[in-house]
């Protein structure tokens, strides 16, 4: 047998030399692929452009964004919008969040789609306004349609650059009616929560449905820390090195997590158990409590009309010592390709969805509450989540960790505590992966 | 050298594209790994051998690879062995033996992603069907939380892929094992030769080739699982199903170290040049290794 | 005997494992969500076809489909073609350019794509190729080179040498070589390789997302992404789309199989 790396050598230099040969092509055979590019869209339908005699040339903007369940409601909003603004055509583009990620950073780089794009707040926002990827929305005058305390997230350096859109409460859901049927009150502390869960449990009942398998560790730790640690800075601090997961702010959440766990609070195999499945649980009113959040309640309502839903917050210490009422996050964040070719449509579009009677027609359709100010809501879920714009709430804590492999490590030390392993134990081993991501 | 020429119209077009779309790509990927590019931004510095210093400390890269050498002995133990078992049965061409083949084959033609979305269903600990069934028949001890218990969810994920790929194997090897010529299995059999001693003096040496294949095959596919165990367990829980290309593509996409990224695959190409090296030797396989 | 028996068993065992899961798919199809909560393994109250009414009705699905046929035909027919052109010059190659050229494509098969996705993308922005499905034929061919090089190369090692060398007295060209003797030998290689090949493009996901931006360019596996919302999931209706799409597979699967076989009884290599 002829040794393999001599014959890897020789396809390296072949390879080399085919680069060489490549790279000279790509600058003489630009004008050869712009060509076909111009003989390609010709045949296209959405972006031709019709040799029209005077006429404005009609502009197509494209709209990425990663909430398929929207899609129809966004159609008919979108359809109202060409009708107003003849001339400008709007092509969607939807990808689910988890695929959104990868291919919204190939795409936004070079500006020929996302003319309008949407942005998760946290990590994505920090990446994207690095690399200068959002125009500046700062002067608008849609800007003033949003209250303002709710678009602080689309914010960097006194700039607006993205506006959020969406207000969700990322809180447990319950079901009025079971708690009613058992005689419990909304609990008010760790002691209270502890012995509601138990009430549940001894009527038969799962407490809690976890989706600890994907969404829940990341939906459900930020009211179990939002008191332990009440310092709306720590995950900066964290990653700034002047905290850590082993203080005791982390641990204790975590051993509260395992309470839960041990006492069998969570449905069997909570670690197992995907979003859909943990919705079950409560959609067939077999668990008395959802951890998940507010984005929630439409589907659930749709899924069975006889629940009645509210949200409540576990206070994982006294209540004298509760600080936060709740958790919001406004997410779904619009914003305008600084690279787009067409940014005053693009932002005309953005004006178009900032209006009261367009937000309420979102709102009311998609089952979410918006971040525009004066919006009614027609739902009875909606109503229930605008009774919340009241409590004192603080910005999700998980978003507030910018350095996703630390966030990783975050809720990994969550299931791990859920998978058996001790806290202390799992603070560490997340401490030691934090150390690495903060030490560079 | 004329021959060299004569054959140019042969290799050019496919080298051409090759080299347009797939090599300069990877070559401009793996210049990244040199640099601190997030991906995203226009401008990037030149770090030098940085990333690599980096990933190689880094845990959670020494957990994906742990979890993904375990995926690929999984993979490859089971579905080499239970694909071939198969094929030794269905080389025939009755009728029933043709419906097996293409039932076998059924799953290899739905996405990964949607394989992804049955078998999530059917390991879920609530509303799945495989502890459901092992209770009715009275194995309740053998139920697990599948996908959630971070001891065994990789190996969990490993059966799913053996599920989706032994029926393509099986065709693999039932080609190899047809282009035996029947007649020197006939004259071995009219010598004596028991069914063992028939499988290992002459089919398995002529199976070679086939089996190359399908082991490489395999071992190529178990690092290159990505849609799987994304769609299924997403690297977790805590980490237990994250494998190299999940770990590549968190730090590409998700965490936006597109240099990171960059090293680990060039670890990742690394491992498996190496891995398939030995593969060859193992299975003497020289006339199809060059 | 025992043997026998304990084989079959193997067959019907591993018959059932396969079957099974995909059972369920197909129920869940025709279930509504409601019904699908409330007890995932229950047969529907009733077969109809409303998840499969919605979802041809919601969007242009036969366009989807036809863009599919198009990238995944062309893709494998060409992918045939040059990859089998390649694996020819291999074969009849000296020992050292035989061994770069192997290397070199096979060297392909390791790279993990999350590596040249985006080097791949702004590659073609540069050379105004986006969002076009000629683009996306012409990347998958490249992308699927190491594959089919590896595996028919591999084939066409087995091809008997005498039969080429005859070729060649009798004053046969390459191109001749080619059609009237490896191609026709090869069929059941072929035909292997391209049942491969079928299932990797109609089902590929990673480079239609990136290449594809228009709504009527959108191939089937991409328009299905778009019953998955962020926190719900129409399994039912996904599921139906699932079916939808991996039908025409199964069927062509069938085809392919029947002439896979009758293919390889014709191409006997008895030389």
């Amino acid at each position: 047998m002829k040794s393999i790396f001599k014959l890897s050598k020789i396809a390296l230099v072949i390879a080399a030399a085919l680069l060489v040969t490549v790279l000279a092509a790509c600058g003489s055979g630009n004008g050869l692929g712009n060509s076909a590019n111009n003989n390609d869209s010709g045949g296209a339908a959405g972006e031709t452009k019709q040799a029209g005699s005077g006429v404005k040339d009609p502009v197509t903007i494209s709209f990425l964004h990663w909430r398929g369940e929207d899609q129809a409601v966004l159609d008919v909003i979108i359809d109202k919008f060409e009708q107003e603004h003849a001339g400008i055509h709007v092509e969607t583009q939807v990808f689910p969040s988890d695929q959104y990620q990868s291919t919204v950073q190939a795409k936004l780089i070079d500006g020929s789609v996302g003319d309008v794009f949407t942005s998760f707040p946290g990590a994505q926002f920090e990446a994207i306004a690095k690399a200068g990827l959002f125009a500046d929305l700062s002067g608008e005058s849609f800007v003033s349609a949003y209250e303002p305390a709710l678009i602080e997230a689309g914010q960097k350096d006194g700039k607006q650059l993205a506006l959020p859109y969406q207000l969700v409460y990322n809180i447990p859901i319950y079901n009025v009616a079971l708690f009613e049927q058992h005689g419990i009150e909304v609990p008010k502390d760790w002691d209270g929560f502890l012995a509601a869960a138990e009430k549940l449990k001894a009527a038969g009942l799962t407490p809690i449905a976890f989706a600890g398998a994907d969404i829940g560790p990341g939906q459900f730790m930020n009211p179990m820390v939002m008191n332990n640690a009440p310092d709306e800075q720590i995950f900066a601090k964290l990653q700034a090195g002047e905290a850590k997961l082993t203080d005791e702010w982390w641990v204790k959440t975590l051993t509260q997590f395992k309470e839960l766990n041990d006492n069998g609070y969570f449905q069997k195999d909570a670690l197992g158990t995907k979003a859909d499945a943990a919705n079950a649980l409560f959609i067939q009113e077999k668990a008395a409590i959802l951890a998940s959040g507010s984005y929630q309640l439409a589907g659930n309502k749709a899924s069975n009309p006889n629940l009645r839903q509210k949200l409540l917050a576990p206070i994982t210490v006294p209540a004298d010592q509760a600080v936060f009422e709740g958790i919001h996050t406004t997410t779904f964040m619009l914003a305008v390709n600084s690279k787009s070719k067409h940014p005053e449509e693009a932002k005309l579009f953005i004006e178009f969805l900032s209006r009261k009677d367009i937000a309420a027609e979102y709102a009311n359709g998609t089952g979410q509450n918006v971040t525009v100010k004066d919006v009614d809501y027609t739902s009875e879920e909606l109503k229930v989540v605008s009774e919340w714009t009241t409590k004192k709430t603080r910005f999700q804590p998980r978003f507030t960790i910018t350095n996703t492999e630390v966030q990783e490590a975050v809720l990994s030390s969550i299931q791990a505590v859920l998978g058996g392993t001790e806290p202390q134990k799992a603070a560490e081993e997340a401490q030691a992966i934090v150390d690495q991501q903060i030490g560079k | 050298m004329k021959k060299w020429m004569k054959l140019m119209p042969f290799w050019a077009p496919g080298l051409l594209l090759y080299a347009l779309f797939f090599i300069y790509p990877t070559l401009t990927g793996f210049y990244y790994s040199f640099t601190d590019w997030d991906g995203l931004s226009p401008s990037y510095r030149y770090i030098g051998f940085d990333n690599y210093a980096a990933v190689s400390q880094d845990i959670v890269f020494h957990k994906s690879l742990v979890n993904n050498l375990k995926f690929m002995a999984a993979i490859l133990l089971s579905q080499t062995v239970i694909s071939l078992l198969l094929a030794l049965r269905l080389t025939r061409q009755s009728k029933a033996i043709v419906a097996l083949r293409a039932l076998y084959f059924l799953p290899t033609v739905l996405s990964s992603v949607s394989v992804g979305f049955i078998w999530t269903f059917i390991y879920d600990p609530t509303l799945g069907s495989l502890n459901a069934l092992l209770e009715r028949v009275g194995l309740s001890t053998w139920a697990q939380n599948w996908l959630g218990d971070s001891a065994i969810a990789i190996f969990s994920v490993a059966a799913v892929q053996a599920w989706a790929h032994i029926g393509q194997m099986v065709i693999l090897f039932v080609a190899g094992l047809q282009s035996i010529p029947k007649e020197l299995l006939e004259s071995a059999r009219l010598d004596g030769a028991g069914r063992f001693s028939l499988f290992f003096r002459i089919t398995w040496p002529l199976l070679a080739p086939a089996a190359a294949i399908v082991v490489s095959y395999t071992t190529i596919q178990s690092f290159k699982a990505f849609d799987l165990v994304f769609t299924m367990t997403g690297g977790g829980p805590a980490y237990s199903t994250e494998i190299l290309s999940t770990y590549i593509y968190g730090s590409a996409f998700l965490s936006y170290t597109f240099g990171k990224a960059a090293t680990a695959s060039v670890f990742f190409l690394a491992l498996i040049s190496i891995i398939t090296f030995l593969q060859f030797r193992l299975l003497r396989t020289d006339r199809i290794s060059y | 005997m025992l043997l026998n028996w304990l084989s079959r068993l193997l067959l019907a065992a591993f018959a059932a494992l396969i079957l099974a899961p995909l059972a369920i798919v197909v129920i869940t199809a025709f279930k509504t969500r409601p019904e699908f909560y409330a007890d995932p393994l229950s047969l529907p109250a009733s077969w109809t076809f409303h998840n499969f009414a919605a979802l041809f009705d919601g969007q242009p699905m036969w366009a989807y489909f036809r863009n599919s046929v198009v990238v995944t035909v062309f893709s494998v027919a060409a992918e045939l073609l040059i990859a089998g052109c390649v694996a020819y010059a291999i074969m009849r190659s000296g020992k050292r350019m035989a061994g770069a050229l192997f290397a070199l494509f096979a060297a392909g098969l390791m790279v993990p794509s999350h590596v040249n996705m985006i080097p791949l993308y702004s590659l073609l922005q540069k050379l105004g190729w986006s969002n076009s499905l000629t683009a996306l034929v012409l990347v998958t061919v490249s992308v699927l080179l190491p594959l089919s090089v590896f595996m028919l190369s591999g084939f066409m090692k087995t091809l008997p040498r005498e039969l080429l060398e005859a070729g060649e007295i009798d004053g046969a060209g390459h191109w001749t070589t080619l059609v009237r003797i490896v191609f026709p030998l090869c069929a059941p290689f072929l035909a292997a390789t391209a049942a491969f090949l079928f299932v990797i493009v109609w089902n590929d996901l990673l480079f239609p997302m990136l290449l594809i931006n228009g709504k009527d360019k959108l191939t089937l596996p991409l328009a299905l992404l778009r019953f998955r919302g962020e926190y719900i999931t129409d399994y039912p209706l996904l599921l139906t789309g699932v079916v939808v799409t991996a039908a025409p597979m199964v069927v062509l699967f069938v085809f392919l199989q029947r002439y896979f076989i009758s293919g390889a009884l014709a191409g006997s290599l008895k030389g």
